[in-house]
């Protein structure tokens, strides 16, 4: 009898929580541990090292002993102090690579933000930026990585951070575009910036423009060019647990190279033009089905974000004044 | 940023917790421990408050049922915990996530995501389990020998 009791209480705990959590109830809660707990876990084991050197310290006697300890103190602060040294190097770097991507969209106001925590649950795929509603960040805001191409977007922002959305979340879908043209050659390297992507786009492509029914309200070749425009195929980039990213809704005729860029479409006003999502892997085409379906590999690698750019200036239509 | 990945899963060192702590010190405790280390599990992730304390419930039910049983171990009752308690506790998730507006690749995640976390959950039970269970019998026998010391007879 106690035990159906106990599981009444939880439950009923657990379920009042869940609802007021998404009430926001419980924001300044959440705000505040995942900001409090990031820097308090290294001054724990900071804290806790001296009391683990004092215990140890019983045992060992002897002067060679000690000698030997002191030494190896010395040779750990230097490495920490060449492991600082290499970050701070490491940290330049990025933030150079961050102010290049601001160069190449003036245009556009971006946020550096910091990542500092993964959501491991594994049904999601969502990041922790330390960026939050103070410093102008609002749901649905679009996230960059240094490199320009496409990271997710924002959809829980909190007072000092907020969780991304990645790209790869089971629960995002991007209307997108595979740019005629050219395979990228190099399909695992770093990202080129939007404005670099879109070069490729007036290449022809041996892919018939004509047959796809996507392609209406794309821009229009001028009547006095020789060689017609291509235009671009799109679709929709959803995440999948599988393949991570799957560029689904083709038309059935498209046809699709290994390495062709995908990028935003702009439709909807979710998400601005052009911006890199990444390059088609491999082309799934069933007679039976009615589109298209193709898996992406993110420009973006999702598995190493450090610092993340989130673009401030463009107000998804969500977000926009009525 | 780094994690520790098996099969594609990370290891839920706070679920294999509440489950060995339910097998080794009883449901009665459990409860508390499961509702705790819920809420501070979900302060780490972005699943909303109240969802790891739900989903860790049928962890404790398990360990209960477990209380009959025909072996003299509590070490392989853990591992049966935790193995099933991932599932429950993964289908829980996924529920809460899907009710409360979450799109959920419903195969996908089971496939993917729930049945290796059980076993790579399973895998990982000796680690906790161990300190567990030797604190345990720690407390046991420091009990016994107070008792014994200040007996009367």
């Amino acid at each position: 009898m106690r035990l159906v009791w106990w599981l009444a209480a939880i439950t009923v705990v657990s379920l009042a929580s869940i609802v007021l959590s998404e009430r926001r109830a419980f924001d300044p809660v959440q705000n505040l541990s995942l900001t409090a707990t990031t820097p308090l876990a290294s001054r724990l084991r900071d804290a806790a090292r001296p009391v683990d050197d004092f215990f140890k310290g019983i045992t060992d006697r002897g002067d060679i002993v000690r000698e030997n300890k002191d030494l190896r103190d010395q040779i750990e602060k230097l490495e920490h102090a060449v492991a600082a040294q290499q970050n701070a190097e490491q940290r330049v770097r990025e933030l150079e690579d961050a102010l290049g991507v601001k160069q190449a969209r003036p245009e556009d106001q971006l946020l550096v933000a910091n990542v500092m925590s993964e959501d491991t649950s594994g049904l999601k795929r969502m990041i922790a930026i330390d960026r939050g509603s103070k410093d102008g960040l609002d749901e649905g805001m679009v996230v960059l990585s240094r490199g320009g191409s496409l990271v997710g977007t924002v959809t829980r922002t909190f007072n000092d951070f907020s969780w991304v959305q990645l790209v790869t979340d089971p629960d995002s879908s991007v209307n997108a575009q595979v740019i005629p043209g050219a395979p990228q050659g190099q399909a695992g390297s770093p990202s080129p910036t939007p404005a670099a992507t879109a070069a490729p786009a007036v290449t022809p492509t041996p892919a018939d423009p004509a047959s796809s029914p996507a392609a209406t309200g794309a821009p229009t070749p001028p009547p006095s060019s020789p060689t017609p425009v291509p235009s671009p195929v799109r679709g929709v980039a959803e995440g999948d647990l599988k393949h991570e990213l799957v560029l689904d809704l083709l038309p059935p005729d498209a046809s699709l190279t290994e390495g062709s860029l995908v990028t935003t479409s702009g439709l909807g006003g979710n998400y601005p033009r052009e911006l890199l999502i990444g390059s088609v892997e491999g082309v799934e085409q069933r007679p039976q089905s009615p589109f298209t379906k193709a898996t992406l590999k993110p420009a973006a690698n999702l598995y190493t974000l450090d610092t993340v750019l989130v673009l401030l200036s463009f107000k998804p239509a969500r977000l926009s004044p009525q | 940023m780094q994690y520790i990945e098996i099969l594609g899963v990370t290891p839920d060192l706070v679920l294999i917790f509440v489950a060995v702590w339910a097998v080794v010190r009883g449901h009665e405790e459990a409860w508390i421990v499961a509702l705790l280390a819920g809420f501070v599990k979900d302060l780490s992730v972005s699943d909303p408050l109240g969802t790891a304390a739900l989903a860790l419930t049928p962890i404790v039910l398990l360990a209960a049922a477990t209380r009959i049983r025909a072996v003299d171990t509590e070490f392989l009752p853990s591992v049966v915990v935790v193995a099933l308690g991932s599932l429950g506790y993964g289908i829980i998730s996924m529920i809460v996530l899907a009710g409360t507006g979450q799109s959920m690749a419903w195969s996908d995640s089971i496939l993917r995501v729930v049945l290796p976390g059980c076993l790579v959950n399973a895998l990982f039970t000796p680690l906790i389990y161990m300190p567990v269970h030797t604190f345990t019998a720690q407390r046991r026998l420091g009990t016994i020998g107070t008792r014994r010391l200040t007996s009367p007879l």
